[in-house]
């Protein structure tokens, strides 16, 4: 197939991006939209952590609150958004067809989207469940699962109408994420809210749906954007590509059981916790694969796609050395129940998240049939997020410890402790300001991108040509 | 292909259409490996994930409790009832059974009320004989009796164990550790009274009325 020409090859791929354009440009600015909204409440609720006055008598954007919308926003609003775009584009590309039923596709991202601010304003008015990275309201749960269900109609459309029998591992990841979802999705909403489960076990459920959230829908989303964007971008064959698809199991088998870890020193059974723990090693094997397949991208320079991958795969790698390392029980004695649990979310939804921007910056352009309006806007972008990722994590994380350490000295205050880590959280409240302005020129660039006409800019058009496929 | 340079960030080039990635790697997940060649990499894998398989094995088996619903803490494993039960600490169940009975006159600081009620706090019969202290309160004890160098003249004492006339009916568990209870507290210092020894002279005694002084006395 190596002997297909520039000119076919950009011909084909122009009819098959051009079919995805409106749909997945809508389901792309819904994800970016959300994103910059969750990441203004964000901020808010970081700085309600050194201010506690702050919006403090508003009901609706109390701390607890925003924390919840903020999360909401991000993984359903961002990451579902983006993520079921990412997925769909893949699976239209690898199809080898043009995309199939675009009405699907709109008619739920629509549907998400009107059902996640009804979600979010439920949230505020106080209608949130007490789940962690589960607040929605349980009157927007059956609607954002069949919105989902629609939305994902025509990735599974592009994976049985494809034109090789052969399957990739993009093809399998983004397929197994795009399916997985609704499984532990509807589970959750019966054994939480409409059926609930009675007492401690609320907590187990709670805990396995967030895990799977994190290992069996954004970890495949952003291995199949990788899978598919290194051999994309450099032209060459994975290397050991045979084992990839151990590394898909391994993952898919162990990851759903590591939610567990949340409640080490819980009152629940011991073994759940234990077999967590376990769980959190296994999957390690998957890692080793990952790194094994895509370790190419540590040796690239120069390309900016390959570079927020790059950073991506690593903060991924690190993720899942420091979920097995910090499961452990004697250092989750510590870590439990402070900020450095949200650090280690943090690291793996920024590693989502880089991978994300890594995606688009490919994709984008290939959608909307025209160049990124400025370099200015993109560099400025990378430097934000990059610099607010490694801020947020590197705060949160010495936060979390010394938190942890002061509370298991009975002799150290609930006020020392505020005042040892107000600093930290005074920089992840900055590191937070800046990704929000990276992703806000993001946005900026993604709707100049859109709505300027491409024939306009003969340089893009130019670049276009020579480039497309 | 080399990487493609100079590169515009604002449309990456691709380096070869999807078709090709698609081929190229079929090709390499088919391949066979040319005999007489022999690769490392699939057996240092099976190593490595022998190797978790090994440690989360060894971790699921020592801190699974035997994944019982009942097992908390991860050192522990499943144990019957009577087991837990048996663990109970003496001084908190003697502390107990002493505030439900006891203390109506041997008062909370156990030295009874001067006259009427003897004292337990540095009593003879309290820190001496083990079996004189373990009569008296299985059958209760009647008649003037002598502690501290006062005299009680009408002690009535009633019977605690499960012995024949008992209004209390105490196991002899609650015997044995109200009576560790008051040899340990208020500044006594004496010994434990073991569950099997209550038992034992329970089992001596037989069916029998409170005692004397004099009688408890003849007892070693």
């Amino acid at each position: 197939m190596t002997t297909v020409s520039p000119t076919q090859a950009s011909a084909e791929a122009d009819g098959i991006d051009a079919s995805a354009r409106c749909p997945l440009g809508l389901l792309l600015a819904f994800g970016l939209f959300w994103l910059v909204a969750g990441g203004i409440l964000a901020v808010l609720n970081l700085l309600q952590l050194q201010s506690p006055a702050l919006l403090a008598d508003c009901a609706w954007f109390s701390f607890g609150r925003l924390q919840a919308m903020q999360e909401t926003a991000f993984i359903y609003g961002w990451a579902i958004n983006a993520g079921v775009a990412a997925a769909t584009w893949l699976l239209v590309r690898l199809s080898g067809e043009a995309l199939r039923g675009a009405n699907y596709l709109v008619v739920g991202t629509l549907f998400w989207n009107a059902a996640l601010v009804l979600a979010l304003v439920g949230i505020a008015g106080g209608y949130a469940t007490s789940h962690a990275f589960f607040q929605l309201p349980d009157f927007v749960q059956p609607v954002l699962l069949v919105a989902y269900a629609v939305m994902a109609v025509p990735g599974i459309l592009a994976w049985t109408g494809r034109r090789k029998e052969h399957t990739y591992a993009t093809q399998w990841y983004a397929v197994a994420a795009l399916f997985l979802l609704p499984w532990f999705f509807s589970v959750a909403q019966v054994m939480l809210n409409f059926l609930p489960v009675r007492g401690v076990l609320q907590a187990v459920v709670a805990t396995w749906y967030a895990q799977n959230l994190f290992s069996l829908w954004l970890a495949p989303i952003a291995l199949a954007a990788l899978y598919y964007l290194l051999p994309k971008l450099t032209g060459r064959t994975l290397p050991n590509y045979d084992f990839a698809i151990y590394g898909f199991w391994s993952l898919l088998a162990f990851g759903t059981w590591m939610g567990g870890r949340q409640l080490i020193g819980g009152p629940v059974p011991a073994w759940i916790a234990t077999i967590a723990i376990t769980a959190a090693v296994m999957v390690l094997f998957h890692y080793i694969i990952a790194f094994l397949n895509l370790r190419s991208l540590f040796r690239l320079a120069g390309s900016s796609v390959l570079f927020l991958l790059m950073v991506g795969l690593a903060a991924y790698l690190v993720g899942g050395v420091v979920d097995a390392v910090f499961a452990t029980r004697g250092l989750a004695k510590v870590t439990q129940f402070t900020y450095f649990q949200q650090a280690q979310q943090q690291l793996h939804l920024g590693a989502f998240s880089l991978v994300m921007f890594g995606t688009l910056y490919f994709m984008a352009p290939r959608l909307a049939g025209a160049a990124w309006p400025s370099i200015t806007l993109l560099r400025a972008h990378f430097l934000a997020v990059l610099i607010g990722f490694g801020l947020l994590v590197a705060s949160l994380a010495t936060a979390g410890w010394i938190q942890g350490a002061a509370l298991n000295d009975a002799a150290v205050t609930f006020a020392t402790i505020g005042d040892k880590t107000r600093p930290w959280l005074q920089l992840a409240a900055v590191a937070q300001g800046v990704t929000l302005c990276g992703n806000a020129l993001l946005a900026l660039n993604f709707l100049r991108l859109f709505f300027t006409k491409p024939a306009a800019d003969s340089v893009g058009r130019a670049v276009m040509e020579a480039s497309a496929s | 292909m080399s990487t493609p340079s100079p590169i515009d960030p604002r449309q990456e080039k691709s380096a070869q259409p999807d078709d090709a990635i698609l081929a190229a790697h079929e090709k390499h997940a088919g391949a066979k490996t040319a005999p007489g060649h022999y690769h490392l990499l699939p057996l240092a894998l099976l190593f490595i994930f022998s190797g978790l398989i090994f440690y989360a094995g060894t971790y699921l088996n020592r801190y699974s409790g035997h994944f019982s619903g009942k097992v908390f803490d991860e050192r522990q494993l499943p144990t019957s009832g009577a087991a837990v039960a048996a663990k109970i600490d003496p001084l908190v169940l003697g502390k107990k059974q002493y505030n439900l009975a006891c203390v109506t006159c041997h008062m909370p600081n156990g030295l009874g009320l001067p006259g009427v009620y003897p004292p337990l706090a540095e009593s003879e019969w309290v820190l001496g004989s083990e079996e004189r202290l373990i009569s008296i309160v299985l059958h209760g004890l009647k008649g003037p009796v002598t502690v501290k160098g006062n005299v009680y003249g009408t002690a009535a004492m009633p019977a605690f164990g499960q012995v024949p006339g008992s209004g209390y009916n105490w196991n002899d568990e609650k015997i044995a550790a109200v009576l560790t209870y008051i040899r340990h507290e208020w500044g006594n210092n004496a010994g434990a009274i073991a569950t099997e020894r209550v038992t034992e002279i329970r089992n001596k005694a037989g069916a029998r009325k409170e005692w004397t002084e004099a009688e408890l006395l003849a007892l070693p």
